[in-house]
């Protein structure tokens, strides 16, 4: 963990309230692992008072990458951030993804939570088998689509409920399509809670490893504060911000 | 270079920032940050006999300047706790304070003896003051009679220092401090966080499940300061300030007041290294204002 100054190379709109921050960092962009965070505070001052924790979706040169929706003030004090200005970063963070070691790997993201399944992809694909299922409520919002393209994936296919792009419907469906066909020795997914509880109904009675990453309100990312608690068997708490944000299946009391 | 060491008559501390409990981890967490032989003191989370799950999620909620929790003292219990200390004790030389919790009165005296016989714990605070644990926020901090009675009944099986942590959820503190100082504290440490509402207008339902939640944060700054004045104008031993304070101005405002020393919380969570900052900011103040100790600012503030 470093407490770092970092400088806005450009933030673009996406469209949907989604944006791709570009800030060069060296020292988080040479360390980060797929499935890391980095907590962001760009603004001056103690209003809004805690930073938002925004997962890490690539890392080019001495740059990483935020793909991060607005939701509330500090999201969208971040957007609004012309280039040049400097933020504070205090990361990489959190528990990354396991690499995978033999057999085929499936991804599976919804929405935002494409950022720690591209960095893994990203990092991956040379090397491992992956397939890779992209899911968005509207198929405009398949926002990452072509950087998923220009990766050297076993399989790659698109949901969205409009049908506009790929498949219509959620990827839950095309897990079950997948399993029909094919039984994958790892699985990695991130998304909306709904989507995470639906994918762990499916998986619980798969063989293989199935690891989930979690989004969380959180107060300081590195585990000071206890606020950002996930359930896990036996009726305690674990945080997601060390403990996780990526936990195995098992690790966690279903639905969370 | 100013100095900024702190002798509270019990305990010498090498700066005046302790930390609040239930803000600073294992502490562990902060040492890539943070050198923890600059802190004064490391208050560890408040602790029961046995381990607690704590509350259900949602535990936090940001307001304008501050942070509403109810995280609800989830802790692994005191064995687990004391093994955490020792293993602590290793990696600095700071003084370390045990935060003493109990659901009954004779919990806490229990809680207490495990520490008073732990060599690593140099100091205990009794967390009397804990705004998320009894529904509606009670506490024994809200009633004179309850502290007196129950820092006595600690106070007899605890020769270690005796820190009483008190509630600003009262309407005057001083009978509640007089309480305490008279049944053996050997320091207060003023004061746990304020109780806050927050409202999902969506859906017409408090945020959180206790209903209630414990403020801290820049916001509650002024209200903790007025506390600490009549906290220090009620009793003679020393009150450790707490709440809010995030920059070497506010540790100073604090110490003009009157505290001995102070600890600081929630800017830990936004500012892992935001101890060696105020430190820092202070030594540079105490410089400008000509002054070479924290005694000769203490509860200098002209009425």
């Amino acid at each position: 963990m470093m407490d770092l100054r970092a400088i806005v190379v450009k933030i673009l709109p996406l469209g949907g309230d989604c944006w791709l921050a570009r800030i060069n960092c060296p020292q988080i962009s040479s360390a980060f692992l797929p499935g890391q965070f980095v907590m962001v505070k760009a603004w001056p001052g103690n209003d809004p008072l805690l930073r938002r924790p925004l997962g890490i979706l690539k890392a080019e040169a001495d740059d990483i990458f935020l793909y991060f929706q607005v939701i509330g003030r500090g999201t969208a004090l971040l957007a609004a951030l012309q280039p040049g200005r400097e933020i504070l970063l205090l990361g990489p963070l959190g528990r990354p993804f396991p690499r995978p070691t033999a057999g085929t790997t499936l991804l599976i993201a919804g929405g935002r939570g494409i950022v720690p399944l591209l960095a893994a992809a990203r990092a991956w694909a040379e090397s491992l088998p992956l397939v890779f299922l992209y899911g968005a409520r509207r198929s405009i919002d398949l926002h990452l689509a072509a950087e998923l393209e220009a990766l050297p994936l076993s399989g790659l296919q698109f949901y969205s409920e409009d049908g506009g792009r790929g498949r219509a419907g959620l990827v839950s469906c095309g897990l079950e399509e997948v399993l029909a066909a094919q039984t994958p020795q790892t699985t990695f997914s991130c998304g909306p809670e709904a989507m995470l509880n639906a994918l762990a109904g499916i998986l619980s009675g798969q063989p293989g490893r199935h690891y989930f990453s979690l989004e969380a309100l959180m107060g300081c990312g590195f585990g000071a504060c206890y606020g950002c608690a996930a359930p896990v068997p036996g009726g305690y708490y674990a945080r997601v911000c060390v403990d996780g944000p990526v936990f195995a299946l098992e690790e966690l009391q279903w639905p969370i | 270079m100013a100095d900024l060491s702190v002798d509270l008559g019990f305990q010498v501390l090498r700066s005046p920032l302790m930390t609040a409990s239930g803000t600073f981890g294992q502490a562990e967490e902060f040492r890539p940050v943070l050198d923890l032989d600059l802190l004064g003191a490391i208050v560890f989370k408040g602790i029961y006999l046995e381990a607690r799950p704590g509350n259900p999620p949602p535990r936090l909620h940001e307001t304008a300047a501050g942070l509403l929790n109810s995280v609800g003292l989830a802790g692994p219990g005191a064995d687990a706790m004391a093994a955490r200390i020792r293993k602590l004790a290793e990696l600095t030389t700071t003084p370390l304070v045990v935060n003493v919790c109990g659901g009954d009165d004779p919990e806490f005296v229990s809680v207490a003896e495990v520490f008073e016989a732990l060599p690593e714990a140099a100091m205990l605070e009794l967390n009397i003051s804990c705004p998320n644990v009894h529904l509606g926020g009670r506490c024994a901090a809200q009633d004179a009679r309850h502290t007196g009675r129950l820092v006595k009944l600690v106070r007899r099986r605890v020769s270690k220092p005796l820190l009483v942590k008190l509630s600003p959820n009262v309407p005057d503190i001083a009978p509640i401090a007089r309480a305490a100082e008279s049944a053996g504290a050997d320091a207060l440490t003023v004061a746990n966080t304020f109780l806050g509402l927050a409202v999902d207008l969506e859906k017409r339902r408090p945020v959180f499940r206790r209903f209630y939640a414990g403020l801290s944060g820049p916001a509650i700054k002024p209200l903790a300061l007025r506390l600490v004045y009549q906290a220090v104008q009620s009793v003679k031993i020393p009150v450790i300030g707490c709440g809010g304070i995030s920059s070497g101005r506010d540790l100073l405002e604090f110490i003009m007041v009157g505290a001995a020393a102070v600890q600081i919380g929630t800017v830990n969570l936004v500012e892992p290294g935001a101890a060696a900052r105020i430190l820092n900011e202070a030594a540079v103040l105490m410089d400008r204002l000509g002054i070479d100790n924290l005694n000769g600012l203490r509860g200098t503030l002209q009425n």
